[in-house]
């Protein structure tokens, strides 16, 4: 019981540990550990795609990950990570690139080296461009323009927000980037003030000093300057041939993300809490039988995208779900039981806090926060969800659905709906 | 002295100021006697490049400096086939006879190097 409950203090003693954020050298670093056995560093940098100066030099920049760097080879990286038993990894969103280290505890010193070299002097060799990022960027452009899923999502940025956070995060098929290209964002991305260090397993004091001993050579950088994000909305349709029929059906807002968002992507989704039934929410009764749908809420720094991605291997359970979808948002915006609100709620505050669970999921969460100064502790967010009202959320939705619709449709295009055809 | 390409001499010739001096001009007046630069050639464009270091290496070389390579091969293989050198004015000038292929044969050699070294590694725990 005792060492229960001391247990428990210690573990809120460490999530709030985590809210600190230093700062070490002029980067940013917050850390938790909670005792896992392995540790894992990221390496934020806002260079996102909406960011980039040309089409897909972040998608560039970010395969430049763990090549040549003064103190070391491409080769020398990869095989002496191998030797430590870590695993490197990076990742690019619209607003950030992050590149990560996980390793075995005690190997801080080495992996943080690695990660900072490639902040602070990576080489950017042309002959790497052509011999081994540009088919490794042109074979992941290939892979997504495969998934129709992500080809929605991507297109559906597009129209919503044209430019800036509308950037794909795949380079075009035929990318005109140059060495130099590269170089430049590189130069104007990576530097002080623009790279924030997130921890896991890892003590902060510890993970403060090798980030300030490491990036002390790193030169300060101006945060990138980007547009403020409009809102625009759209319809496109793409030919694609693939089993799965795919339409988007969304809406976005410019402005910080609002809870009230969270709460309906909650209140909309029909994924079911126990396997093998069906879900409770409005969508879910609705849906055709083989057509599944999922709701996607992508919240930026300045906007977010909320919609629907309906997908049936038959052009009519696509056109079927994608009129329920409208139906359901179109009936949130006029009234909402409160029992359903509550569920929504807990869903959302349920999947704020399981996200922060995992990895990858807590630098996602964490990282808009450490680059723009406000409050990164758990206990916020789940408030401000807390905190929504059925009022307040049907007046949400009812001015989200005024803005005019994002709407893409992937497959067969001869025969999938057009927007007119939905209900809107 | 042991490069990727050949053995030589010539770092060593490089370091002592007096033996430099003596060598040079024999030097130049051998490279101007090879007859190479006669038919539009310069040094780098001899080099053995049936090897997967030297075709890496030019597969490395800037657009300007590819075309400028075949082009040469070009106006060479026609001075071959007419059994003539070029005329004077067209000869490779000795300040334009530059090593412009050999630092990335060495880089590529270089990194093969590290390759080996890598793949016969012994690890001691420390």
């Amino acid at each position: 019981m005792l060492a229960a409950r001391s247990a428990a203090s210690k573990a809120s003693r460490l999530s709030r540990s985590f809210a600190t954020v230093v700062d070490a050298a002029g980067v940013k670093v917050a850390a938790a550990d909670y005792g896992q056995p392995t540790s894992a560093v990221t390496v934020l940098v806002k260079a996102g795609s909406r960011y980039e100066p040309k089409p897909g030099v972040a998608n560039v920049l970010k395969n430049f990950a763990f090549k040549a760097t003064t103190s070391r080879s491409a080769l020398g990286t990869v095989r002496e990570s191998e030797l430590y038993g870590g695993v490197l990894s990076s990742n690019l969103t619209r607003e950030h690139l992050a590149v990560t280290a996980e390793f075995m505890r005690g190997d801080e010193e080495y992996f943080v080296d690695v990660l900072s070299t490639f902040v602070t002097s990576s080489k950017f060799t042309p002959w790497e461009l052509s011999e081994s990022v540009l088919p490794a960027v042109a074979e992941e452009t290939r892979a997504a323009s495969g998934d129709s899923a992500t080809r929605a999502i991507e297109l559906a940025h597009a129209l919503a927000f044209r430019n800036g956070l509308g950037a794909s995060l795949f380079a075009p098929s035929h990318p005109s980037v140059t060495i130099d290209d590269v170089k430049a964002f590189a130069a104007q991305t990576f530097g002080k003030g623009n790279v924030a260090v997130v921890g896991t397993g890892i003590s902060q004091d510890k993970l403060a000093k090798l980030v300030e001993k490491h990036f002390a050579s790193s030169a300060s950088a101006e945060s990138p300057s980007s547009s403020a994000t409009k809102y625009h909305g759209g319809e496109s349709r793409q030919g694609l041939h693939t089993d799965l029929q795919t339409a988007f059906i969304g809406f976005g807002t410019s402005g910080v993300p609002s809870p009230e968002l969270a709460v309906l992507a909650g209140y909309l989704s029909p994924q079911p809490s126990v396997k093998w039934s069906q879900g409770t929410s409005p969508l879910s009764s609705a849906l055709p039988v083989g057509t599944t749908a999922q709701t996607v809420y992508l919240p930026y720094s300045d906007a977010s995208l909320f919609g629907v991605l309906v997908q049936a291997s038959s052009v009519d359970g696509v056109k079927e779900g994608v009129k329920a979808s409208v139906k359901a948002l179109k009936d949130a915006s006029t009234s909402v039981n409160p029992e359903g609100l509550q569920k929504a709620i807990a869903k959302a505050k349920f999947s704020a806090a399981s996200i922060a669970e995992n990895r990858d999921g807590l630098v996602a969460s964490v990282a808009s926060k450490l680059l723009s100064n406000s409050d990164v502790s758990l206990e916020a967010v789940q408030k401000s969800i807390d905190g929504v009202s059925a009022s307040a959320f049907t007046k949400a939705v009812a001015s989200l659905l005024k803005s005019k619709p994002t709407y893409v449709a992937v497959g067969d295009t001869n025969a999938l709906p057009y927007a007119d055809e939905i209900g809107m | 002295m042991f490069g990727p390409l050949s053995f030589s001499l010539a770092p060593q010739v490089a370091k002592s100021r007096s033996v430099y001096n003596l060598l040079k001009p024999i030097s130049d007046w051998y490279a101007q006697a090879s007859g190479y630069r006669q038919m539009g050639l310069k040094y780098d464009d001899l080099l053995l490049e049936e090897r997967d270091d030297v075709q890496k290496a030019i597969g490395r070389l800037n657009e300007r400096e590819s075309y400028d390579r075949m082009y040469r091969f070009r106006v060479a293989s026609q001075a071959s086939v007419q059994h003539k050198d070029l005329p004077k004015e067209q000869w490779i000038k000795k300040e334009d006879d530059v090593r412009y292929l050999k630092p990335h044969v060495e880089e590529v050699w270089k990194e093969d190097m590290e390759r080996a070294k890598w793949d016969s590694i012994q690890v001691q725990k420390k």
